[in-house]
């Protein structure tokens, strides 16, 4: 059973919020904490708990500063974070297309 | 897998959907093509101004035995384009530049207009080189094969011209935008520009409005192209501003 694509998720990935902040981050290149918290639809305190577990892991790097007076807090993706997202998505169609084979074999 | 049951948070499909739509979105919220192809459409609309108070004068004249005694055939060479084009391009893309990153700090994303931006530069810079170096070598006659195009010397000198610039740099964005709207509508321009089609509108020599259908035709599809993308991407616009 070690060799089935689940085995190979990441929870640290896995979890919807991280993996819309590292998809998000990793098309928009560098993305803002308003941008994040609208499109994930999370509160700003559930985003920052993400966040963290994020940067901890050395999965994206964050940067803070002001535009004029306003704070702004950036968000983009470590080298490490490319890579974890890559694995994931590859681990995700693996994990589908194992579902079908199986599927096809013994239809409901 | 058969005996897990997995919440919809957790479905492998739901997941790669939702990261794809977030992808999208991002996309969405990058692009400004109208941007560009507008201040290419006023560039071009406002080379006509520049290029009918330039005064062209005939240089490089060679004779052209075949088409007659006499016959010769001359470069005309207008200052005042040729010193428009080269900093309009440039000065373009810096504005282009600014635009994108302004709007990437009032939107919250990052922005990918960097290679299109140095692409145009680059191009912009390398066919004017080339421009120069045809200006000094005399008109371009005769028949070229390049590439397994057979050419003339006239199409030398538009596959080298300010348009064909503008549609190479607008490719690279049509990659870096992944968008196929713009890259079936730049190989449209660069096929009249290059071709070059001017729906049956012509104005004869020894008119000083010669250029004034093919720069009018570019022009209007860069405009349309424009006011095309800004319809289009309004919605989302106000839907993400």
């Amino acid at each position: 059973m070690s060799g089935h694509p689940i085995n190979g998720l990441d929870d640290l990935v896995h979890q919807r919020v991280r993996l819309g902040i590292l998809t998000i981050a990793h098309e928009a290149r560098r993305v803002e904490f308003s941008y994040l918290r609208t499109n994930l639809e999370v509160t700003a305190g559930n985003l920052s708990q993400h966040l963290t577990v994020l940067e901890n892991a050395g999965l994206v790097s964050i940067e803070k500063g002001y535009e004029g007076k306003r704070a702004r807090t950036w968000v983009s993706l470590t080298k490490d974070g490319h890579t974890a997202l890559r694995d994931e998505v590859a681990h995700l169609k693996r994990l589908i297309s194992q579902v079908d084979r199986n599927d096809k074999r013994h239809p409901p | 897998m058969a005996n897990q049951s997995v919440s919809d948070d957790e479905d492998p499909r739901r997941q790669l959907a939702r990261s794809r739509n977030l992808a999208r979105r991002v996309r969405r919220a990058q692009r400004a093509t109208w941007f560009p192809l507008l201040v290419f459409a006023v560039l071009t609309f406002a080379a006509v101004l520049v290029t009918r108070t330039g005064h062209p004068t005939a240089v490089h004249c060679r004779p052209v035995p075949q088409a007659g005694p006499g016959a010769r055939v001359c470069l005309a060479h207008n200052s005042a384009t040729f010193v428009y084009w080269p900093i309009a391009l440039v000065l373009a893309y810096v504005a282009i530049a600014a635009f994108y990153v302004r709007r990437s700090r009032a939107r919250g994303v990052g922005t990918r207009v960097g290679p299109y931006v140095i692409a145009g530069i680059a191009i912009a810079v390398a066919l004017t080189a080339v421009s120069i170096w045809a200006d000094h070598h005399g008109p371009l006659v005769g028949h070229y094969d390049v590439l397994g195009w057979h050419l003339v010397g006239d199409d030398v000198y538009r596959l080298i011209g300010p348009a064909c610039a503008i549609g190479l740099a607008l490719l690279v964005l049509a990659v870096v935008e992944r968008s196929l709207a713009l890259f079936a509508i730049t190989v449209g321009y660069l096929w009249i520009a290059v071709a070059p089609i001017n729906f049956g509108w012509t104005v004869n020599g020894p008119s000083h409005w010669v250029f004034l259908p093919y720069l009018t035709i570019q022009g209007s599809v860069l405009l349309a192209a424009a006011l095309g993308f800004a319809a289009a991407q309004r919605p989302i616009r106000h839907a993400t501003a």
